[in-house]
């Protein structure tokens, strides 16, 4: 699914207004769930962005969320087992994931297309496992306890992750714009070109001197990196880490995230996608039929796919609105032959 | 100065033998025509150059270095670039962006200096663009940089392979039947661009049926004839030759 329109659909003034609202939304609710969602969001979206990247390359990743696994077990693990402080631990993270990612990667990436997909599918299962029966690591299905960030004193604000969930809300979108910064500038640099041209036409781009193995591999392992990050981070918000958090159900979720949020802007699509779809998942699970929540996912997929083909998504939807009301006047021009032209 | 050397370069596909036992030098600033009926190898012969099958045995030397069995993308960093016999483009893209995704051996700054956008990157950038755009405008394809790539005709499509080949810095270019489903007019066009190439300092290769072409531009033809090389020469004493007639031209004359 070959993406080349680099243009920024989402027009300045409008980026501008909704990032000053969400710096100053703790000022309006206290309400933790909001919050909580938005945190939630915000990490799914981390490991969406990767998962569209590595489709930007011409490939299909069944297991992103296996790489949240990692980086969660791998802060989880370094800081109760080696005693080290949360940070370094946390820095950790995507150091480990990434590295595995890395291996992984330089193994699997010989198998383009399917193959892959299957590949990474059942990687994702192996990590899982590996999870649930190296009980003597990983505590198996009770899962572990992340401690939580120490509190910071920065002159008289004291900034403790244990009583509220707001800083936990501005560390996310730290980590959210980091993270943004990366891609944003991995999708309009070169190499998102160099990308794009893999996935287009894999033969002709290899003819043109591309070596699609070594953009293949930094691909995926800047997703796992990210997607280690944001792993370790929600394992931290949540405080505790099972195998279950991060099984093939989430690795479908950030599918379905990056498809219904539109694959033509890495960040702003992932972005998109994942707050919408993790927003309805929980007031979805509210319903009181059980388990709805999969059945109106599966829906809001198809209709996507089917209303908006080719990898367009919601942004690319809010993208043609937008111009449609505010930038396309001469889409509204009048006809020459009409009365009101000749008057 | 050789080139490109071909020593005894055989392909098998099974038990069929594409290329038997193929030796060719290719000196620098050639126009080497290959020439040969419909099954004769030629294409594979550039399949094997391009580094697209590795030779089952033989060798291809390129600057007195070994290159058969090293990837498409490193033969084409080296300097061997091609063109196919059908219409490969940049699914969805147009005409500007197949130019400029595919210009990735165009680029002097590394792929760090583009993530970091430091100055000396928009610089390159901006040569590969202005690149770009002479290419486009050499091959009569400016006016439509914005069109889909497959949206143009068959003829334009087959210019934009060359562009593209050509925005790849190649130091030899292996064209695969450029005049194919073109009109007179349209090989001429082409055939005067290829001579520009040629007076480049590219040596070039190429695949070719129409005999015009080949008498006007060739340096020397190769005649291939089920995998095996039958003739070699100056356009004009190769075509006389009965063996190349009966294997190729039939009873035609030219």
């Amino acid at each position: 699914m070959p993406y080349f329109d680099y243009k920024n659909f989402i027009p300045k003034s409008v980026a501008w207004f909704v990032a000053a609202l969400l710096i100053l939304l703790p000022l309006f609710t206290r309400n933790s769930i909001t919050l909580s969602i938005f945190i939630s969001s915000g990490v799914w979206a981390i490991a969406v962005m990767g998962f569209t990247l590595i489709l930007r390359t011409g490939q299909f990743s069944m297991g992103q969320a296996a790489f949240m696994a990692l980086g969660a077990y791998a802060t989880a693990i370094f800081t109760l087992q080696s005693g080290i402080p949360f940070w370094p631990g946390f820095l950790l993270a995507g150091i480990v994931s990434g590295i595995i990612a890395l291996l992984i990667g330089l193994v699997v990436l010989r198998v383009g297309g399917i193959y892959f997909s299957i590949i990474t599918l059942a990687l994702a299962e192996i990590i899982r496992i590996i999870a649930e029966r190296w009980e003597s690591v990983t505590h198996g299905v009770r899962g572990l306890r992340p401690p939580l960030p120490p509190t910071i004193s920065l002159g008289g604000l004291e900034i403790n992750f244990a009583t509220s969930a707001i800083p936990y809300y501005y560390f996310m979108i730290i980590l959210v714009v980091i993270t943004g910064i990366v891609f944003w500038r991995l999708e309009h640099s070169r190499i998102g070109g160099t990308f794009s041209s893999m996935a287009a036409n894999q033969i002709l781009a290899e003819h043109q001197g591309i070596h699609l193995m070594k953009y293949r591999v930094i691909a995926f392992t800047v997703a796992g990196i990210f997607a280690g990050y944001a792993g370790a981070y929600y394992a931290s918000f949540l405080s505790i880490i099972t195998p279950q958090m991060f099984g093939l159900w989430q690795s479908i979720q950030i599918m379905m995230m990056s498809i219904v949020g539109g694959i033509s802007s890495i960040v702003s699509g992932a972005l998109i996608g994942a707050t919408i779809l993790y927003t309805l998942s929980i007031y979805l699970s509210r319903l009181p039929i059980y388990n709805i929540q999969y059945l109106l996912f599966g829906a809001a997929v198809v209709l996507v796919l089917l209303f908006l083909p080719k990898g367009t998504g919601l942004v690319d939807l809010w993208g043609k609105f937008w111009r449609k009301v505010f930038r396309e006047p001469e889409e509204y021009e009048i006809p020459e032959d009409s009365e009101m032209a000749t008057e | 100065m050789t080139l490109l050397e071909l020593n005894g370069v055989t392909k098998f596909f099974g038990k069929l033998a594409a290329l038997e036992e193929i030796d060719l030098t290719v000196d620098e600033g050639e126009v080497v025509g290959i020439v040969g009926p419909n099954g004769s190898g030629k294409t594979t012969l550039i399949n094997v150059i391009s580094g697209y099958y590795r030779p089952t045995s033989g060798t291809v030397f390129f600057n007195g270095d070994k290159i058969s069995g090293l990837r498409p993308d490193q033969i084409a960093s080296r300097g061997i670039v091609r063109t196919f016999q059908s219409n490969v483009l940049f699914e969805g893209a147009t005409v500007l962006e197949s130019m400029l995704i595919g210009s990735f051996l165009q680029y002097k700054t590394t792929d760090w200096q583009s993530f970091l956008e430091t100055k000396t990157y928009k610089d390159d950038h901006e040569r590969v663009v202005g690149k770009v755009i002479e290419l486009l405008k050499q091959f009569e394809i400016f006016n439509d940089i914005f069109l889909p790539a497959a949206g143009l005709s068959h003829g334009y499509q087959r210019m934009l392979g060359i562009a593209m080949a050509l925005i790849a810095n190649p130091k030899v270019l292996l064209l695969d039947e450029p005049t194919t489903g073109m009109n007179h007019q349209e090989a001429m066009f082409v055939v005067e661009n290829i001579k520009k190439i040629g007076e480049q300092g590219i040596t070039v290769i190429l695949i070719e049926h129409n005999m015009k072409v080949l008498l006007n531009i060739a340096t020397r033809v190769v005649v291939l004839n089920f995998g095996n090389k039958i003739a070699e020469g100056k356009p004009q004493e190769v075509m006389s030759k009965p063996e190349v007639i009966d294997a190729y031209l039939g009873t035609e004359t030219i």
